[in-house]
């Protein structure tokens, strides 16, 4: 084994020579966006369409319906991609085992990195590493610290609770009226992000009030909870903003217990098109409006692409866009973003 | 009840002898057991590792560091854990000491300002004086270990929480306010010519140590000795009290020094890590060939099965073969390593 070790690495240090001696040749990708300093060598790596690239997704946890949308949405964007054979790992909501898996990842040769973090702090190094052996990473969703990856792909949690707020405001209560918040879990930062956001998008109409906030922790159980709670406590209640989905069902649940359903909206957020998400909920009238969260699956595979058989470089930050959806266009919206 | 120490006649007259030649024996024959499943999995790791490039992935010496470093903490906590069962008790609150160390030591570094070697020491006595008061109250107020260290676990976590307000305790470096002294980025990863990470370095020293105090010491024997039979132990003249306080202060040290180690990987102070970490070290002792009665294992054996633990976790991955069928295949792995118990002399 010792003396076998040497010679392989021999042989992929050559390799890499030899393609990157290719590469300065035929002057393959463009330098637009390419960040200065010190870019690993992930170019080298990059042989066109005909290579066969092995892709490890390190995902944070199964267990949420809205990653497992995501490893969907990454497996059916690859499977048009002949060239790919992407491994997802799930690390169970354990920082520790998900640096092992990417630890594995490194140590399988894997020809780029998608990774969903679990934390930031434990991760950002293990990432680090990856990157700087030259593995393109694309980090999805939830972040690393410092700038030691390829591409962050997320959706902005602040803009898409402003755009919950300003439906509120122009739409559903252009006079003002009353609205309660059951936020996600305290402490969480998307939690925050989507608090912060829909007091923006509601400040434009002062006769707006939050009259009660209360914690259902992203869950239909605790959402239903808190929500049974709000209805005793208020009779005036206009408008039901849940962080999420899910809590947001389980407060219609609450609504249609206490009698109330008719005379509120319930605002959710994230519109997963799977048969117990929200965007079904909206179409059946459950939900008043819900909020596209986009998982970035599909845009973490085209990057990829690009990055491994383009050639290309690719901007350090892809933000993606929200859609606000209604009873008008949830059919439509669950067709397109459907991975069945 | 009193002890007497100058008991006299029915005892055999060199009683350390006599337990070393009962216990011993079939204690190397089950060391063996777990020598002999680890080389086994060590071999089917080889022969199903995935390949690249004609090279052996399992084999490359980057990913057998990286299993040293993932067994690292579980490991360390495991070699207090072997004697504390070895002592016929047990201890359900390394887990949980392993949070309270970790929460402990991001914030004397990170808010109160402390060196890395005190905010280290510190911790170190914390983790031993807990560890210290479980077996005092296990020793003389007679409850059963499960209980006093079931209960260690909720207080020791309750701690924790309080301590950080039950945030995660971030650390950085690089200087100025709210960062660490660059010493303890050290236990992140890698270092040594970027090859040999510190927390295996520090796996190593330990088992290394615990070994030798297993070979040269009276306390070891001291340890068979209860655990074999406590009562014949003190009939004997073994100071019994003593003996079982300090098992439990080791292992409480060794957690503390897992809960540094894994802050210091970790880059943060979590005061929920650590959960269900005493569930994998007393995975790593049965493994290892100890038994819960007490009395009967070794050291080597857990240090054996703490490994094989690891090898698996790490060709599984490897394999990228799914996190519930890995869970599954550990039970299995546990279930065997206990049946195997079933076969030991002196229970037939």
């Amino acid at each position: 084994m010792s003396h076998l070790l040497p010679r392989s690495r021999g042989l992929a240090a050559l390799a890499t020579i030899g393609a990157t001696a290719a590469l300065a040749l035929t002057a393959c990708g463009t330098e637009s966006d390419a960040p200065s300093g010190d870019e690993p060598a992930s170019q080298a790596e990059c042989q066109g369409p005909d290579g066969d690239y092995l892709i490890g997704m390190s995902q944070a946890n199964n267990a949420e319906p809205y990653r497992v949308q995501m490893n969907d949405d990454i497996e059916a964007a690859a499977k048009e991609v002949d060239q790919f054979d992407v491994k997802i790992a799930d690390a169970a909501q354990d920082s520790a085992t998900q640096v092992s898996q990417v630890q594995n990842f490194i140590t399988q040769k894997v020809d780029l990195l998608i990774i969903s973090p679990n934390e930031a702090a434990p991760l950002t190094s293990v990432v680090a590493d990856a990157y700087n052996q030259g593995i393109p990473v694309i980090v999805l969703d939830r972040k690393v610290e410092g700038d030691a990856y390829t591409q962050w792909i997320g959706a902005d949690n602040e803009e898409i609770g402003k755009r919950a707020g300003e439906f509120v405001a122009k739409e559903l209560l252009p006079d003002g009226g009353n609205v309660v918040e059951i936020r996600g879990l305290s402490g969480s930062t998307p939690a925050k992000e989507r608090e912060d956001g829909f007091a923006k998008g509601i400040a434009g109409n002062p006769d707006i009030k939050i009259i009660d906030k209360g914690d259902g922790d992203w869950l239909l159980e605790d959402g239903q909870a808190e929500a049974q709670a709000m209805f005793k406590a208020h009779d005036d209640i206009d408008v039901v903003y849940s962080h999420n989905d899910p809590m947001g069902q389980g407060a219609a649940a609450a609504a249609e217990d206490a009698g109330v359903k008719d005379q509120i909206d319930i605002l959710g957020i994230d519109g997963l098109p799977i048969p117990a998400g929200g965007l079904k909920s909206v179409e059946t009238g459950e939900l008043t409006a819900t909020f596209v969260y986009p998982t970035g699956g599909k845009e973490a595979v085209d990057t990829a692409k690009q990055i491994l058989i383009d050639c290309e470089d690719v901007p350090k930050t892809v933000t993606l866009e929200t859609e606000q959806v209604t009873k008008e266009n949830a059919a439509q919206i669950y067709e397109q973003n459907s991975t069945e | 009840m009193t002890t007497d120490t100058v008991a006299p006649a029915p005892q055999p007259p060199e009683p350390e002898r006599t337990t070393k030649r009962r216990f011993v024996i079939p204690e190397r024959f089950f060391t063996l057991q777990s020598y002999v499943a680890l080389a086994l999995v060590f071999v089917l790791s080889v022969a199903i590792s995935p390949r690249r490039g004609g090279e052996i992935l399992f084999l490359d010496t980057d990913n057998l560091l990286e299993i040293l470093r993932q067994v690292s903490e579980i490991g360390i906590i495991a070699v207090g854990m072997t004697f504390v069962i070895l002592i016929a008790g047990i201890d359900l609150s390394v887990g949980a000491v392993l949070g309270l160390a970790s929460t402990g030591v991001a914030s004397l570094l990170v808010i109160d300002g402390y060196g890395v070697l005190p905010a280290v020491l510190l911790i170190l006595v914390i983790g031993l004086a807990f560890g210290a008061v479980q077996g005092t109250l296990t020793t003389f107020l007679g409850i059963q270990a499960f209980i006093v260290t079931l209960a260690g676990m909720q207080v020791a976590r309750g701690l924790a929480r309080i301590w950080s307000d039950g945030q995660v305790i971030g650390i950085a470096y690089g200087g100025g306010e709210g960062t660490v002294p660059d010493g303890f980025e050290l236990l992140d990863s890698r270092t040594f010519n970027g090859t040999i990470p510190i927390p295996a370095l520090i796996f190593v020293g330990v088992a290394i140590i615990a070994l030798l105090v297993v070979r040269y010491t009276v306390f070891a024997r001291h340890v068979y000795a209860i655990g074999g039979n406590e009562r014949a132990a003190r009939l004997s003249g073994i100071p019994v009290a003593r003996v079982k306080i300090t098992v439990f202060a080791i292992a409480g040290l060794l957690s503390a020094l897992a809960g540094i180690i894994h802050a210091g990987q970790y880059n943060q102070g979590d005061p929920n890590a650590g959960i269900e970490y005493e569930l994998d070290a007393i995975a790593a002792v049965v493994i290892g060939g100890t038994s819960l009665m007490g009395g009967v294992g070794s050291v080597a054996g857990t240090l054996a099965g703490a490994l094989l633990l690891g090898i698996l976790n790490n060709i599984l991955l490897l394999k990228n073969i799914d996190s519930d069928v890995q869970l599954l295949i550990k039970g299995l792995i546990i279930v065997a390593a206990a049946g195997i118990q079933v076969f030991r002399p002196q229970q037939r």
